[in-house]
């Protein structure tokens, strides 16, 4: 899952809220890229590998989903 | 707020921009050049589907290989529940698209003799899968091609736009009408014919995050269209904690599933297959493993050659990052063991349609994932071969429809009954409710457990129906959106309820056991009663079921052995 933009690197040329499938990203009114929807990525790192500053972090473990062997 | 109409006119709307979308535009145009094709998708234009995030491994029945031999294998693998005349013509359109892909600057390695060098499958004699040249790019790469031709044959393109119903008159397809995700812009299409190319049905796992979510098998099922194969889930072998695309190829050169006592259990349950089989099969296995305290599982690479690891390591996209990353925190993927799970991806349910993507709705048409193929079990590179082949045979339909029908196909919606979409689109836009997210969260609760899609029964998928029909009708009226964004994530997860509520009802019916569908009350095939298709239909606003019986006294290939007939579950009371 994406945990963080850099605020700092980010110089908000909006190519990661362009790409990014699931709509997880906006442009803020700082004018820097934020994640607005945070439930919705799917850790495809397609905005992580667009990002021309290396400003993003994705986690390469995916969202924990209800058990498979749930505890009766 | 005060949103936009916009008014689109075209012959022909392809609803989905992955592999089937794109093959489908691809070849409408080839066929007629002064057609107006548009494509939309809900996500960005451009970004390909789950193509994007595949291997880029394709079937195809190489110039040295036979199609009836591959029909073959598909009736035996099915357990006989294969539409032979549809595989054969879909399996007669596949080594050209592989090698239109080659012209296209895609790489497949080939072998002395310059034919492609395929890869056996799940033990299946025949059908084979090519390999990419480049790992960990193939899908990006096929995307990429694809791309290049919608610019150069002039498709038009539209991102960021769901639709959301179907427009119907005089009993044919006359457009459609959507909501920009963004804005919330309210889009109506004109045209003479629609196809749906936007995948499955699913539960929102891992990257089926966005794709799988079942919008286009509701918008054919509410325009009138059949549905089939709705009781097999994808249940596919996942890292409990990461994604992983491309385990299929490294079963056959030496990976396998063990339990927590280092067994390789599949070598018990399938003498003959050992491991080397089909991920459903495993992850029953893999329920019952854990079920009887031998958990967890674990997918060992240690048993791969040091030649084969080489080339099976991803290069390059996605997944060098994702190996990199897991190296950093210590998980070497190719150099040990971790933990893996059976997890519910999607379900195989399609649009019932002919080989040219023709549904019972007129001008209505389905190709890739959303139209029915599989009975519950995948073979790789099945996806990337079927939705390029059932893409470019729907472009024939279509240019034959249009051709027969289209100076006949008129008619329009009058423009208060848009307003009247319109304006439901914006209300329900603008309500907020439950969210979207603990409502998806309570249909996972409810389907996601082993014993209601791996090791189905009677009880256990009753009282999984009793939940999901309380669920639909209290608190599904009441979720709620708030913004465009949240309307896409709203209909998705009404498609996903839909899927759901279809999954249970024809996994209670089905009561046998048959390719992926596994009743652990009912073990054994029924061919009796049991040899043929459940399909849904809505009939005067009510869910119907039928059954299609498979015609075998006319089809080429007889129904001689079973791949189920390979494997040796234990019986349930």
């Amino acid at each position: 899952m994406i945990t963080n933009i850099d605020k700092e690197k980010c110089i908000g040329c909006g190519l990661c809220v362009e790409r990014c499938p699931l709509d997880t990203l906006r442009l803020g009114e700082d004018g820097k890229a934020f994640i607005a929807y945070p439930e919705d990525c799917m850790t495809c790192f397609i905005c992580e590998r667009h990002c021309p500053k290396g400003a993003i972090f994705v986690h390469p473990f995916k969202e924990m989903l209800p058990s498979v062997y749930p505890i009766a | 707020m005060q949103r936009e109409t916009i008014k689109i006119a075209t012959d022909v709307l392809i609803i989905g921009a992955g592999s089937s979308g794109l093959w489908t535009a691809k070849h409408l145009k080839e066929l007629d050049a002064d057609l107006k094709v548009t494509m939309v998708d809900k996500s960005a234009a451009d970004w390909g589907g789950l193509m994007t995030m595949s291997e880029g491994d394709f079937d195809a029945v190489t110039p040295d290989e036979h199609i009836d031999e591959w029909v073959q294998d598909l009736v035996y693998y099915w357990d006989g529940l294969c539409d032979q005349a549809l595989m054969e013509t879909l399996f007669k359109a596949s080594y050209d698209r592989l090698c239109e892909y080659e012209k296209l600057g895609c790489r497949y390695i080939r072998k002395e003799n310059g034919n492609p060098k395929g890869i056996p499958q799940r033990g299946l004699d025949h059908i084979k899968l090519c390999i990419t040249e480049v790992k960990g790019t193939g899908g990006e790469d096929m995307r990429d091609s694809l791309n290049g031709e919608m610019k150069r044959l002039e498709v038009d393109r539209i991102g960021r736009v769901m639709i959301t119903e179907l427009l119907k008159e005089n009993g044919h397809i006359i457009g459609a009408v959507g909501f920009n995700t963004r804005t919330g812009d309210f889009y109506q299409f004109d045209a003479k014919a629609v196809v749906i190319c936007c995948g499955r049905g699913g539960w929102k796992t891992s990257y089926g995050k966005n794709t799988s979510t079942g919008e286009g098998l509701r918008l054919a099922y509410e325009a009138g269209a059949k549905l089939t194969n709705m009781e097999f889930g994808q249940v596919w072998n996942v890292p409990k904690l990461f994604s992983w695309e491309g385990q299929t190829i490294l079963l056959p050169l030496g990976a396998k599933f063990v339990n927590a006592k280092g067994e390789s259990f599949m070598d018990r349950y399938s003498p003959v297959l050992k491991g080397n089989t089909d991920p459903h099969y495993t992850t029953m296995a893999m329920a019952l493993e854990t079920r009887a305290g031998r958990g967890p599982i674990y997918f060992d690479t240690t048993g791969l050659k040091d030649e084969d690891r080489q080339y099976v390591q991803p290069t390059g996209g996605w997944q060098v990052l994702n190996h990199e990353k897991l190296k950093a925190i210590g998980i070497d993927f190719f150099k040990g063991r971790t933990e893996w799970q059976p997890q519910l991806f999607t379900s195989f349910g399609g649009v019932v349609a002919d080989a040219y993507g023709r549904t019972c709705v007129d001008g209505l048409y389905a190709a890739g994932r959303s139209r029915f193929l599989d009975a519950g079990v995948y073979i790789g590179g099945f996806d990337l071969s079927t939705t390029s082949t059932s893409g470019y045979l729907a472009a024939e339909g279509v240019a034959q429809y249009l051709h027969d029908k289209g100076d006949s196909i008129v008619g329009a919606v009058p423009d208060d009954v848009i307003n009247e979409k319109k304006s439901a689109l914006e209300a329900e836009m603008d309500h907020n409710g439950i969210a979207c997210k603990d409502v998806l969260r309570k249909i996972q609760e409810i389907i996601f457990p082993h014993s209601v899609c791996i090791l189905k029964t009677e009880a256990s998928l009753s009282t999984a129906l009793t939940q999901l029909l309380q669920l639909k009708e209290e608190i599904l009226p009441e979720m709620g959106a708030g913004d465009p964004h949240y309307l896409m994530k709203k209909k998705e997860v009404e498609a996903i309820m839909m899927v759901t509520e279809m999954f249970l009802r024809t996994s209670l019916e089905r009561k046998e056991t048959r390719g992926g569908h596994y009743r652990a009350d009912y073990p054994t095939r029924n061919n009796d009663t049991w040899l043929g298709w459940l399909q849904l239909q809505k009939q005067n606003d009510n869910l119907t079921m039928t059954f299609a019986p498979v015609p075998i006294d006319t089809y080429k290939h007889p129904l001689e052995r079973y791949y189920q007939d390979n494997f040796d579950f234990p019986v349930e009371g």
